[in-house]
């Protein structure tokens, strides 16, 4: 598969290839491992030097578990993030010593919780500090002048260097981690939403203070976050990211000019901003996140998309999950018999629940590119078996100007499409 | 969305409202003489930073705070309640002279000064409140069911009792055993078998039926099987909702709202947002909104307050505050929004951070971030002050002080 941003080789300091990061359920005594959860399911994109890539998407998309995959916080379970050393691309998870350490000190990281993320028990010239004592960058009385340096750089001062992380504002702790980030002159920062605890007018510091620093020092930042204005305002491209796949990436100007994928699309307008129209409709999407242990078929927005056409991926899991909001059929289901993930044989404790599936899923009461994307349908006494179109994993495709979205409608169809 | 014959009638007034909490380095001024009032119907946006009251406030329409350490230092909530028209069900007609309300049964009275029964009476009968985050406030052992049907039995006991056709007398004992303190005796309607059983089974029928129909209002699919959950089996959002049906099961006259949407996605926020808005529409129930988000504000509620250090700097109409703020605080807050077309770099933050609360000076809580303060904020206290009818704002620069320098949104200190 294409890398979802098209690199430039010369200024390419981290690409990542096919990521996946899969966890383990595990259930009874013996621990066994019964599923995974596919928080992460194959992702590529690439960084450049100075640049700032955004990586958006609601809750449980896997948006923080990336970036600590990036950060060599957790190793990927598949595919790798490979760094630029010495003019060639390493994969990190395989770097040992001299190698290991390069790439620990050129790629840090932000928290979001700046409450725990620093040591309440340290004073602000330890947590600083010891970066550069752990190198060997700087001892004693060195020590104290290059922890001033970057204090002053993120708005503090000497003033601040003998206490604790208690004493401060949320604003100021958040610049304090970002001194800590600092101190050993990094090539990449990954900001795991650096702002969203903080308020408006302390968010619009923080923003101001990382755009001065990355014009300084070249920085290249992964600003991983679920605002979009703050996205808009600060990313040159954008990853979109839905239940551990890319959904739509490209020029974040381009994307928020016209976005290639209904989800995009939706995330905007659930937002509008302060500028627009004061009587732009708000619109929001119906459901939650499917469950990532066992994420849908096709598309994986297809089960709350609007525009899902028959060709998304309809599958045995859509009639379930109808059947468990449907009043008074879930207690009737007694097995479900799948031969595959689009083909199963549904077993009810009656008739007339069987019955009443049957003609449910032939009326206006499903979607109806779902009875379009429907096989077969058989009524057979107490068991439903049903079919689907089968349906291949919707791939991410290369549009113009390096756009790329996974959505196997056009951007014209999207971009015309209008709510009911 | 707000009808003019309402406009007059507030549903609760705050005048001079000053809450006070201690604490090791003195006694910090939480709230500090806020005044506004909730018209009938309509929905007040209460919007500021983190730490400047707004919460506070909320809370101390329900006395939630705890004292000690909270201090009720002065002022009063006044809650107004009415009975609606029985003719028309409060839509308007002859009989009430068009404001749905039954004459001669308006009621008004101090939350801050009645009794704990009494203010037991009307939390969560006619003052409801949805709290930031659904996952805390809701109770973790107890099923969706249970946490919802208590509001019926606390509040709604004698319409239960008609419901189940038992007799008038047992409604003592269901209260009793609503409020946990059930007395001996008690006990029959919980599990003594044999011929109360009936009647029991009457009463867990109509109160299950009761607390389906306030689901189903919510918008939730299948409200029976919600029912038998617990709160950590559903997502984040449908908590949310679970919330707002708990709320608004006895039909208040005010909600109050908390950060409703704070810990939720943008997309479900949009959802829970028309929620509130359509309900509120259909039940005319008041609103105060309390939030920190501004485009969130703009978009659900009539009216804005915009409050900072325990006090209320701006007022008015959304449309008139948002298209003309006048506070320089309300104008840094919308300037700090990064926008599309905003220069990377270029955010206009305001500078410092919100004062300490401890004993402050009479001077302009803003002085010292404002871009225009003066020797004139510095020694003076502004005080709200009407520019229009419907728009207030507590600034020299509209309402110039006797004496002293006038500051100007022209002249920009450094």
């Amino acid at each position: 598969m294409r890398a979802a941003v098209a690199p430039q080789a010369d200024d390419l300091i981290l690409s990542v290839r096919e990521v996946k990061k899969h966890y383990p359920i595990r259930e009874g005594a013996l621990q066994r491992v019964v599923g995974h959860v596919r928080a992460v399911d194959g992702v590529s994109f690439d960084i450049r030097r100075g640049e700032t890539v955004g990586l958006v998407g609601e809750s449980g998309c896997g948006k923080t578990t990336l970036g600590r995959v990036i950060a060599a916080l957790a190793d990927p379970t598949d595919g790798g993030v490979h760094y630029s050393m010495d003019g060639e691309m390493r994969r990190i998870d395989r770097l040992e010593g001299k190698a290991a350490q390069t790439f620990r000190r050129n790629c840090q990281m932000v928290f979001q919780d700046s409450f725990a993320s620093l040591n309440p028990r340290h004073l602000v010239i330890d947590l600083v500090g010891r970066p550069l004592k752990v190198y060997n960058e700087a001892a004693s009385a060195d020590l104290v002048e290059r922890v001033v340096e970057l204090l002053e750089q993120v708005g503090l001062g000497r003033q601040h260097l003998f206490r604790y992380p208690h004493q401060f504002s949320g604003g100021q702790r958040q610049r304090i981690s970002i001194a800590r980030a600092l101190a050993l002159n990094p090539e990449i920062i990954v900001l795991d939403e650096p702002t969203s605890a903080l308020d408006v007018s302390v968010q619009a510091q923080i923003l101001n203070l990382l755009n001065d620093l990355q014009k300084e020092r070249n920085l290249a930042y992964l600003f991983v976050t679920h605002d979009l204005s703050v996205v808009r305002h600060m990313a040159d491209r954008l990853v979109v990211m839905y239940l551990g796949k890319v959904a739509e990436a490209g020029e974040t100007q381009a994307i928020f000019d016209s976005p290639h994928h209904p989800y995009t699309r939706e995330l905007m307008a659930a937002k509008p901003d302060l500028e627009a129209e004061a009587n732009v409709e708000i619109r929001g999407l119906e459901g939650t996140v499917p469950d990532p242990a066992r994420p849908p078929q096709g598309c994986r927005f297809h089960t709350r998309c609007e525009l899902a056409t028959s060709a998304c991926g309809w599958e045995v899991d859509d009639v379930i999950r109808w059947l468990e909001d449907a009043p008074g059929m879930f207690e009737h289901l007694v097995g479900v018999e799948r031969t595959t993930e689009f083909a199963a044989e549904l077993a009810f404790d009656n008739e007339d629940a069987a019955g009443l599936l049957s003609m449910a899923v032939r009326s206006e009461q499903v979607p109806e590119t779902m009875r379009a994307a429907m096989r077969r349908l058989n009524l057979d006494g107490t068991k439903v078996e049903i079919e689907f179109e089968e349906v291949g994993e919707v791939e991410l495709t290369v549009r113009d100007d390096g756009r790329m979205a996974a959505c196997v409608l056009a951007p014209q169809e999207v971009a015309s499409w209008k709510s009911p | 969305m707000l009808d003019e014959r309402h406009c007059a009638a507030p549903v609760a007034s705050v005048r001079d409202l000053k809450v006070h909490f201690q604490s090791k380095r003195g006694i910090v001024h939480a709230v500090d003489g806020v005044s506004f009032d909730i018209r009938d119907g309509e929905t007040l946006g209460l919007v500021g930073e983190t730490g400047c009251g707004k919460s506070v406030t909320g809370r101390s329409f329900l006395r939630l705070l705890p004292v000690p350490p909270c201090i009720l230092a002065g002022g009063s909530v006044t809650f107004h309640t009415h009975v609606v028209c029985k003719a028309c069900a409060g839509v308007g007609c002859e009989a009430c002279d068009g404001t749905g309300r039954q004459a001669g049964w308006d009621r008004s009275v101090d939350l801050l000064g009645i009794s704990s029964e009494d203010m037991r009476r009307i939390r969560g009968d006619r003052i409801a409140m949805i709290f930031q985050d659904p996952g805390k406030a809701l109770n973790p052992t107890l099923p969706i069911g249970a946490q919802i049907a208590e509001v019926f039995l606390q509040h709604r006991t004698e319409e239960l009792i008609a419901l189940a056709g038992l007799p008038p007398d047992t409604v003592g004992a269901i209260r009793r055993f609503a409020s946990q303190s059930p007395r001996f005796g008690d006990g029959w309607l919980l599990s003594l078998p044999g011929p109360r059983r009936a009647q029991r089974q009457r009463v867990e029928e109509s109160l299950a039926k009761m607390v389906a129909d306030a689901l189903a209002e919510t918008q939730v699919p299948n409200p029976g099987k919600l029912m038998a959950r617990y709160p950590h089996e559903l997502s984040g959002g449908m908590r949310q909702r679970v919330m707002i049906a708990q709320a608004l099961a006895c039909n208040p006259d005010l909600l109050i709202a908390d950060e409703p949407t704070t810990a939720l996605d943008v997309t479900v926020e949009a959802r829970i947002l028309e929620l509130i808005r359509n309900l509120q529409q259909r039940r005319k129930t008041s609103v105060l909104y309390i939030s920190h988000d501004l485009s969130l504000v703009r978009r659900i509620s009539d009216r804005v307050a915009v409050m900072y250090a325990g006090r209320i700097v701006e007022i008015g109409t959304t449309a008139e505050v948002f298209a003309n703020p006048r506070h320089p605080y309300t104008r840094g807050l919308m300037a700090a929004v990064p926008g599309a077309d905003t220069p990377r770099g270029k955010l206009a933050a305001i500078r410092g951070t919100v004062p300490e609360l401890v004993d402050p000076p009479a001077a302009c809580r803003f002085a010292g971030r404002c871009p225009h303060e003066t020797g004139t904020c510095r020694s003076n206290d502004p005080v709200l002050e009407a520019i229009t009818p419907s728009h207030s704002v507590a600034c020299f620069i509209d309402h110039p002080a006797q004496s002293g320098e006038r500051p100007t949104y022209e002249r920009v200190t450094k």
